[in-house]
């Protein structure tokens, strides 16, 4: 796959004088080294949080939701905030390595693997949601389409949310696929590397065998792009899908059309931030500074300020049409959103994912770690907000008066979402402890073209 | 339908070939077994032998036989009825004529039983007054469900026997008799003709005791005025179907003004319909200072202080007189509208009536003087109510004697002085030191708990009993079920204790034979009528002519602070039930505020004391207390605003801060008895602000309609008479190529119309020209489809659960039209973002209307789509279905729903400690309707057009071999069959004779948010307001 030249504009993909080996002891270092303090202090908030969690979740399912803080007008609010907001994260992973495999972005082999498994992980959490907010969860396979034997009924399929369950599952299944078969390769090098016997054992099941014949990779390149290929439309209809749970309404608020490519250009948004958010941490711990370079944050910097900018055009679009469409409820619900009770919400919205992200127009900004850390947070809680604002303040003030009302989450709300923030970072510690965080096999295709020593050497030999 | 007499075959030989079929029926195998064989034959037996795997199958089976048999499943026992009574078939309900009075209220009902037990009330249509069951007539079913209730006589706190107590009293009776020791008789109203005779041979026996009336809440003054003028103590009767003009005074007519139960004739008058293309209604003017349900109704609503409602009374007295009285003078504004109302008093001659709620005999004199002068006809000349007969005077007398120490005993039933009296405290002390003290009470409440003798007297769906609500209709009250517990009646002791042996039943029986039916033919049909008019009647005229000095008198009146009205809320009146929880969780029809009373005062005087009405965070509505001082009573109470408070004036209802015989949850409020200084309801106070904060369950949280003037569609009489329907009426249009097409259209429709000319089709027509916001719905809904209860901690965080809600919305600008104008006239941003803003709040003195909702069962309805499960459907007869058991509870369909009127089961409300109301209680889930499944934590549910009760009506028309009659649906409906304004009426739009099909035709029919396309099945009629020419005033 690729060439091996690369013209001498481009910036070097892999710095520091790399060699084959030494990649393959940069990746492995991780897994064969033991955890130092600070991995397991975060590790241990975040189980403390998942454990919490996961009381509010058995406190919920026992007691009902009204432990929630929903009411009559609010039947949905920090539920399928989160549920969205989890999958619009979810987003970066298949997009980086299926998209950007497809339009040969080598610049995606350092993060892609980091960026699936964040997207395995959120999407997990992203699951949790339409099962737990259910009002009898124990009945959830309902919603399933088995044959009537099993003891449930057909069930309809004019209903967004079993779209929802289809998109999610075949997403989560082709994004596991996606990334096990990437990690084949690695997963062997580490079996390879494996002194202990239980450890050479556990990485031989997971490398399913893998022999590193050519016809091993052979298969391996076709299957990569053909999971590619199924992947990039998922890319595109889960989050499509997910929009259409409240496109398809008619509630003012919901009822819009534009939701299908604002909802995707928002999930990528949050998506890259997340894993800026993550790598930023990642390459520093694990000492990964040369796989993953100022130049992948610069460019996953750049996607962040153009799909942030989309979403601000869909924003935008959205107060237009409201205005346009002569509809006085749609009207309101929009000025309702920006100047009504919950107007802190639409502001810290507008403020997070509009105006931050145009930072990034500076160069100096969105080299800068620090700043690329902060900005890839502050999107996040817009991002959380866009969700909060959509579903909350569309529903709190819809058609008739009287019904409306306002809502507040109890601390079993703020308990789930605390507990999936720690499952996910439970997971995500455990995968950096165990598995190989960058996808070296990928990587040392390019260390010939993209190596900074090699590219020096070339360079040198051109000039 | 004779037609479904069809044969109905499972297999084609069974069509055919009837002889083998017939064979095959008798016998339950196909082929024969062959056990007899082996059973029959002993030697065959003997050889058989078992083996290995044999004697292994027997073990296996007998051992997991007997494993299986230890596993005890739950044991439900019900014990069947040894003899099956008569007329009780399992599944049917019977119904049963009966009437209640408790002082208070007083209907002519209706009772469905099903399987021996009592579980909801309905009305009586033979009843020509009093056919309607309000709120809390319709909730008294569950008041005798109710666990609390005192369940046998007590001495002392001890339970005795009814032996005992009866010979005790008797003792101590005749010892007082003998001594000569004066014992006071304490009851409610007494209307019942047979037991006004009970009592006066009782005290015939002991002519000791002094008989005294005691209303909670007084209607003296009437009674005093119509007393003076026409010689008959008791309340003057009106009929409003009659009135073409209505001015009241401070009457909430509507509301529990007098016991009344107007709202039905009045809403008759209330109907725009078109005779020769001009359509005619009653014009309804209300000066009141409080916001009641009848101001809410009225064409043109006037704040008035209680002082100047005086003022205003004499001058209109002095006017329509035409006397020569020297009165202060009016303000210039309040005496235009004066001159307008006594010009169109005079003008509309006997059609017109002046009403008047203000608690002063001179003011009742006036009213009476004008309606005479006017010649009214709506006050009637023949008849009188006789639902009140309390005298303060002689009820003060008697508490003033009992103080002093002058009784050496009394003897109470229906009433409770230790919670109605103003200050009880030397009453209970009183009390506590008499030796013979007894009283016939339900509860364990502020004065039982004080009494020696505690007769546990019987509910009134327990017991017999006639009435006599007006002069000459008399009623019939039959027990619907025995005695719960072991109780009696009033009239059954007092009839032992006068040695008389014959029931309470023959007593009834015979007075009515030889003084009110004169017949002994006639007893069944008035037991089944449960009413019976007879031709008694008054010929009421006044002896006196000048009332001027009455007129001078009240025009005395001074007010120096604030003017405190006492009124009883509809859900809550005397305080009587306060135990019942559906009443405590009734929405106030005004204020919307439930589990509450509360110190109504408008937002010009809330601002200057520093009072304040405020959401959190979840939108709940919290206040701060006020500190209600008349002489040296003080009073805690929260505030609501209230708009359209006079200002200067303010208002606390009875009923509440009930402390004993009560469930800690239903302990709600504060006893507005204690400022009922003198029992008059209008008093002088001081009102100063408390810091602290007031949690409130209210269950509307926004208050006007933001101009959405399609939601309650208006318009004027005029307009009405004059404009096309398309100008006051349009139907929404949507764009279609660029032509403006009415959404109702097919050519816009995306969906394939499903066809509905077949079969039943059911719709529902609300007349909000009708509907006065009674509520009596709200409570015949939770009756009939068990409903839960939630309590206020839930209904606080907007989760209450009726099906069927009466919004209630103020005007911001002067009226809803106005409203819609300002809305429209909104240019640019900064314009919309003012106006709205402007709208969230209501004007000080705003146009109010009701407008019941309830699931819309919506022909293509939003929540149907969206359920992952298809939970929710639609079904062949219009109705949107929601079924329980598929219910996972994602609540995507309460979220689509336009009309917000899914409710969900946030916890488990059955059976739950946490939700301690009838539905935890095993007595309390005897009012349970079996024919509705009560539905468990996580599920979905809503109005469901009583699909229980329309499929029963079709059963019945099939097996009865006939046709559904055109309007036997109206009654199938909970809500509209409670519905006593005619407001409401449901049934079948392919009956082309049915009331809902004519109704559906009528050119104010419109349907709620109809521009979203669901093309619902509930339509409404569009609101007409009689107020063209008072507009400005």
């Amino acid at each position: 796959m690729g060439s091996h030249y690369e013209a001498p504009i481009r910036k070097p993909l892999v710095t520091g004088n790399k060699t084959y080996h030494q990649i393959s002891v940069d990746v492995a270092r991780p897994v064969e080294g033991s955890a130092n303090k600070q991995w397991w202090i975060v590790f241990g908030i975040a189980l403390a949080l998942f454990v919490w969690g996961i009381g509010c979740i058995i406190y919920t399912i026992s007691t009902g939701i009204g432990t929630w803080g929903l009411n009559k007008t609010v039947g949905w609010a920090w539920d399928i905030t989160n549920f969205v907001w989890w999958v619009g994260i979810g987003h970066a992973g298949t997009l980086i390595s299926a998209v950007l495999l497809l339009f040969r972005q080598k610049w995606r082999m350092g993060i892609n693997r980091s960026a699936e498994a964040m997207t395995i992980f959120s999407v997990i959490q992203a699951g949790l949601f339409p099962i737990i907010h259910m009002g009898r969860p124990w009945l959830a396979y309902w919603i399933v389409p088995i044959p009537n034997q099993f003891g449930s009924l057909w069930v309809n399929f004019n209903s967004p949310l079993l779209w929802d369950v289809f998109a999610i599952s075949t997403y989560l299944t082709v994004s596991l696929v996606f990334w096990w078969t990437g990690l084949l390769p690695d997963f062997a090098m580490i079996r390879d590397r494996a002194i202990k016997p239980f450890q050479k054992k556990i990485y031989s099941l997971v490398s399913f065998g893998w022999s590193g014949r050519a016809k091993d990779w052979q298969r391996f390149e076709e299957v990569s792009l053909v999971l590619a290929g199924l992947a990039t439309p998922l890319v595109l209809s889960v989050h499509t899908i997910v929009s259409f749970d409240f496109a398809t309404s008619v509630i003012p608020g919901w009822h819009t059309t534009i939701f299908p490519p604002y909802f995707v250009a928002g999930a990528i948004f949050s998506g890259f931030a997340m894993v800026n958010t993550l790598l930023i941490v990642m390459r520093k711990v694990c000492s990964l500074e040369d796989y993953i370079t100022i130049q992948h944050i610069e460019l996953m910097n750049i996607v962040i300020m153009i799909t942030g900018s989309i979403v601000g055009c869909a924003y935008i679009t959205e107060l237009f049409i409201a205005w346009y469409s002569g509809v006085e409820y749609e009207q309101y619900a929009f000025l309702n959103r920006a100047t009504g009770p919950y107007w802190w919400a639409y502001w810290a919205m507008m403020t997070c994912n509009v105006f931050s992200p145009q930072f990034m127009w500076i160069k100096r900004l969105r080299t800068s770690i620090v700043f690329s850390f902060v900005i890839s947070i502050v999107v996040n809680i817009g991002m959380w907000f866009e969700r909060f604002v959509i579903i909350v303040t569309s529903l709190h003030r819809d058609y008739l008066p009287s019904s409306w009302t306002m809502f507040s989450p109890t601390f079993v709300d703020i308990g789930i979402f605390l507990g999936t923030i720690g499952f996910f970072f439970v997971l995500f510690l455990l995968y950096a402890r165990t598995f190989p965080v960058i996808a070296q096999a990928e990587v040392k295709t390019i260390l010939k073209s993209s190596g900074d020593n090699y590219k020096k050497i070339r360079d040198n030999k051109n000039g | 339908m004779n037609k479904s007499l069809k044969k109905y075959w499972k297999s084609e030989v069974e069509l055919t070939n009837n002889s083998q079929v017939e064979k095959l029926r008798h016998d339950e195998f196909v082929e024969k077994l062959p056990v007899d064989n082996l059973f029959e034959d002993e030697k065959s037996l003997n050889d058989s032998s078992t083996n290995r795997r044999d004697f292994l199958k027997y073990l296996g089976f007998s051992t997991s036989a007997a494993v299986l048999a230890s596993c005890e499943g739950p044991v439900n026992k019900s014990v069947p009825y040894v003899i099956q009574p008569e007329r009780i078939r399992p599944g049917i309900s019977n119904y049963y004529a009966t009437s209640m009075f408790n002082g208070y209220d007083c209907a002519n009902i209706l009772v469905k039983t099903r399987e021996g037990r009592p579980i909801k009330i309905e009305n009586n249509k033979l009843a020509k007054f009093h056919g309607s069951a309000n709120a809390r007539v319709h909730a008294s079913i569950l008041s005798m469900y109710d666990s609390g209730r005192i369940q046998g006589p007590m001495y002392d706190g001890n339970n005795i026997s009814w032996e005992e107590l009866d010979q005790d009293i008797i003792k101590k009776l005749e010892s007082l008799r003998f001594n000569n020791s004066p014992v006071a008789l304490l009851t409610s109203t007494i209307s019942s003709p047979t037991s006004i005779k009970i009592i006066n041979s009782f005290i015939k026996k002991y002519p000791n005791i002094t008989h005294v009336e005691y209303d909670s809440i007084s209607e003296s003054s009437v009674l005093d005025a119509h007393e003076i003028m026409y010689g008959v103590r008791a309340l003057p009767l009106y009929e409003f179907k009659n009135a073409k003009y209505i001015v009241s005074i401070g009457a909430d007519f509507l509301g529990d003004w007098m016991g009344s139960n107007y709202d039905g004739d009045y809403a008759k008058g209330r109907v725009p319909i078109k005779v020769d293309g001009t359509a005619t209604m009653s014009k309804h003017i209300q000066l009141e200072s409080n916001m009641s349900v009848t101001g809410a109704n009225a064409d043109v609503r006037i704040p008035l202080k209680p002082s100047t409602q005086k003022l205003f009374l004499a001058h209109l007295y002095k006017k329509i007189s035409n006397s020569d009285i020297n009165l202060p003078e009016l303000d210039k504004k309040t005496n235009e509208r004066l001159i307008e109302i006594s010009k169109d008093l005079t003008l509309n001659g006997n059609s017109s009536v002046l009403v008047c709620g203000i608690d002063d005999v001179n003011a009742q004199l006036l009213t009476n003087a004008i309606n005479d002068l006017i010649n009214s006809s709506v006050k009637s000349s023949s008849k009188v109510s006789l639902i009140r007969k309390g005298n303060d005077k002689k009820v003060n007398e008697l508490i003033a004697k009992l103080n002093n120490g002058e009784f050496s005993g009394i003897i109470m039933s229906g009433v409770n002085p230790a919670y109605t009296l103003p200050n009880p405290k030397s009453f209970n002390d009183a009390l506590r030191k008499l030796d013979f003290s007894v009283i016939f009470s339900m509860k364990m409440d502020e004065t039982t708990s004080l009494c020696k003798y505690v007769s546990a007297s019987s509910h009134y769906l327990e017991s017999w009993g006639d009435f006599q609500f007006v002069n000459g209709e008399y009623s019939i009250c039959q027990p619907t079920i025995k005695n719960l517990f072991d109780t009696k009646q009033f009239e059954e002791c007092l009839l032992s204790w006068s040695g008389n042996e014959n029931s309470f039943y023959d007593e009834i029986k015979s007075n009515w034979s030889n003084n009110i039916l004169l017949s002994n033919t006639k007893w069944n049909k008035a037991i089944h009528d449960g009413v019976y008019s007879s031709n008694d009647s008054y010929n009421l005229k006044s002896s006196n002519n000048s009332f001027s000095y009455s007129a001078l008198e009240l025009s005395k009146i001074k007010s120096s602070n604030f003017e405190l009205l006492l009124y009883s809320k509809i859900g809550m009146g005397d305080g009587q039930q306060a135990n019942n929880p559906w009443l405590q969780e009734f929405p106030d029809p005004i204020s919307r505020v439930s589990w509450d009373n509360y110190l109504t005062i408008s937002k010009k005087d809330a601002e200057s004391i520093g009072l304040k009405n405020y959401n959190e965070s979840n939108g709940a509505l919290n206040s701060n207390y006020a500190l209600v001082k008349n002489a040296d009573i003080e009073l805690k109470l929260p505030v609501i605003i209230q708009p359209g408070q006079a200002n200067g004036t303010v208002g606390v209802s009875f009923g509440y801060g009930r402390m004993m015989g009560i469930k800690s949850e239903m302990k709600t409020g504060s006893n507005a008895f204690s400022l009922y200084d003198k029992f008059s309801k209008i008093q002088d106070v001081e009102i100063k602000a408390i810091h602290e904060i007031h949690e409130f369950a209210c269950v509307q949280l926004h208050n006007t309609l933001m101009g959405r003037g399609d939601i309650v569609k208006e318009t004027s009489l005029e307009v009405f008479n004059t404009k096309d329907k398309e100008y006051w009426n349009p139907v929404p249009v949507v764009s279609k190529n660029h032509i403006e097409t009415a959404v109702n259209k097919k050519e816009v429709n995306i969906y394939q119309e499903f066809d509905r000319s077949i079969g039943h089709h059911f719709n529902l027509s609300i007349d909000l020209n009708a509907c006065t916001g009674c509520g009596a719905c709200v409570i015949a809904c939770h009756a009939e489809n068990n409903v839960p209860v939630v309590g206020k901690r839930e209904v606080r965080k907007s989760r209450d659960m009726h099906w069927l809600r009466i919004d209630r919305y103020y005007s911001s600008d002067v009226s809803f039209q106005d409203d819609n104008q300002n809305k429209d006239d909104i240019n640019g941003l900064s314009d919309s973002l003012s106006v709205f803003g402007q709208m969230e709040d209501p004007n000080e003195n705003p146009q109010v209307v009701f407008q019941p909702v309830m699931c819309q069962h919506c022909n293509q309805a939003p929540c149907e789509t969206v359920c992952p499960v298809a939970a929710t459907s639609h079904g062949r007869q219009g109705q949107n279905h929601m079924a329980y058991n598929r219910c996972v509870g994602t609540r995507y369909c309460a979220n689509n729903c336009p009309y917000k009127v899914r409710r969900f089961n946030w916890f488990l409300y059955n059976n739950n400690d946490e939700f301690d109301f009838n539905m935890n209680d095993d007595l309390g889930k005897m009012v349970l309707n079996p024919d509705v499944v009560v539905r468990s934590r996580g599920v979905m549910e809503k109005c469901s057009f009583c699909i229980q009760s329309t499929q029963a009506v079709i059963l019945k028309a099939k097996n009865e071999g006939r046709e559904v009659n055109k309007n036997e649906f109206n009654d199938a409906c909970a809500c509209s069959a409670a519905c006593s304004t005619g407001a409401m009426s449901f049934g079948d739009i392919n009956n082309k004779e049915s009331e809902v099909y004519k109704r559906k035709k009528d050119d104010r029919v419109y349907h709620l948010l109809e521009y979203v396309g669901t093309k619902p099945n509930v339509f409404y009629h569009a609101k007409v307001r009689n107020n063209d020419k008072l507009k400005n005033i």
